[in-house]
């Protein structure tokens, strides 16, 4: 029931938002040049804290330095070298797999 | 000139990304089952949302144990970009009948939101462009619900050993690299990749939130720091982010 409520609001809260710029400021340079701005930074800065906390953590606790690690840095790179969605979340868990099969699992 | 081959036209612009999107939802799918998630609620989020960084955000709350409150607090600051999207497609979108642009902006996501100068180029009329932003946005949604259902079928045939889990950073990491134009950009995702481990005793799972707004403080303070240089950098974000489309556009199809 929890869960329901959560992905309702977000849903609500969402929508609001995405209509939000149509309704309040009729086109980009009307928006108060502060609020664009944290808008752009917010992005990044909210998708560095998910992963940080999928990657770094886990279950509260810092994980251990290994084959999570590798995948994310060859993700990175591929992120940097292509821009591809796909690419870099294919070739990620390809590099992962390949060291979860080195270890023998 | 029809309104079907301006929609045909928009499905082709954005075919190059529909694989991408689709295993995107197929890794938030597998989480959902990974982590216990009522798998219909779970499908129906992709639906309805329709914004995998702000779904996965606020999974993670739950999975911390947060409270209902900061785990859609989580979801909206992550999808408090679209107000930017939003705003760069009202002089566009503000030419549609209230229907079209009601329910366009419904469907609109990070991928699809560059493609609109494309389709104002090529389809005069809003009659036209409606249906062009109808085909870019469609095969997207699809493609997003149509993975997340397929992750949720398979995952509990996926094993344990594999750690499906580590699918989350590697998103991630997919979405927020094409979001790094800059150094106040890049400073405020490692603020928030620090900054959440730093905090990871706040309870709740608040520390995402906190990370987040830290993230977002640093970035503004390098950009304000830059100050005059980045005056002229004042690309609208029209601009920016449609280059980044076609960017991934032609990474995607070769």
């Amino acid at each position: 029931m929890k869960i329901w409520l959560i992905f309702i609001l977000a849903a609500i809260g969402t929508y609001a938002i995405r209509v939000s710029g149509l309704a309040l400021f009729r086109d980009e340079d009307r928006m108060p040049p502060l609020v664009r701005r944290a808008l752009r930074m917010i992005g990044p800065a909210a998708m560095g804290a998910i992963v940080g906390s999928s990657l770094l953590l886990d279950n509260g606790a810092v994980r251990p330095f290994g084959a999570w690690h590798v995948a994310a840095f060859a993700a990175v790179a591929l992120a940097a070298w292509k821009r591809s969605l796909a690419l870099t979340m294919l070739g990620g868990a390809a590099v992962f797999a390949v060291l979860l099969l080195a270890q023998g699992v | 000139m029809t309104s079907r081959a301006a929609f045909a036209d928009g499905v082709r612009d954005v075919a190059g990304l529909v694989p991408g999107v689709a295993v995107f939802g197929l890794s938030y799918g597998a989480l959902i089952r990974s982590r216990g998630i009522d798998p219909i609620a779970g499908a129906v989020s992709s639906l309805i949302v329709g914004a995998g960084a702000g779904q996965t955000a606020a999974v993670e709350v739950v999975v911390a144990g947060g409270t209902i409150a900061i785990a859609v607090l989580s979801a909206l600051i992550v999808n408090a970009r679209f107000a930017l999207y939003s705003a760069a497609l009202a002089p566009m979108f503000g030419r549609f009948s209230r229907p079209w642009r009601l329910g366009l902006a419904y469907l609109v996501s990070d991928q699809t939101v560059g493609l609109y100068g494309r389709g104002q180029e090529r389809w005069t009329t809003p009659a036209l462009q409606q249906y062009y932003m109808l085909g870019v946005t469609v095969p997207m949604r699809t493609g997003w619900v149509g993975g997340t259902a397929a992750g949720i079928l398979l995952g509990p045939v996926v094993p344990g050993a594999w750690q499906i889990g580590v699918v989350v950073p590697l998103m991630f990491i997919a979405l927020a690299i094409p979001s790094i134009r800059g150094l106040p950009e890049l400073v405020a995702a490692v603020t928030g990749l620090v900054a959440v481990v730093a905090l990871k005793d706040l309870p709740l799972g608040l520390n995402i939130v906190a990370a987040a707004l830290l993230g977002m403080t640093a970035g503004l303070l390098v950009r304000q720091r830059a100050g005059g240089a980045s005056v002229g950098a004042h690309a609208s974000v029209a601009a920016t982010v449609e280059a980044r489309a076609h960017r991934e556009d032609s990474a995607d199809s070769t």
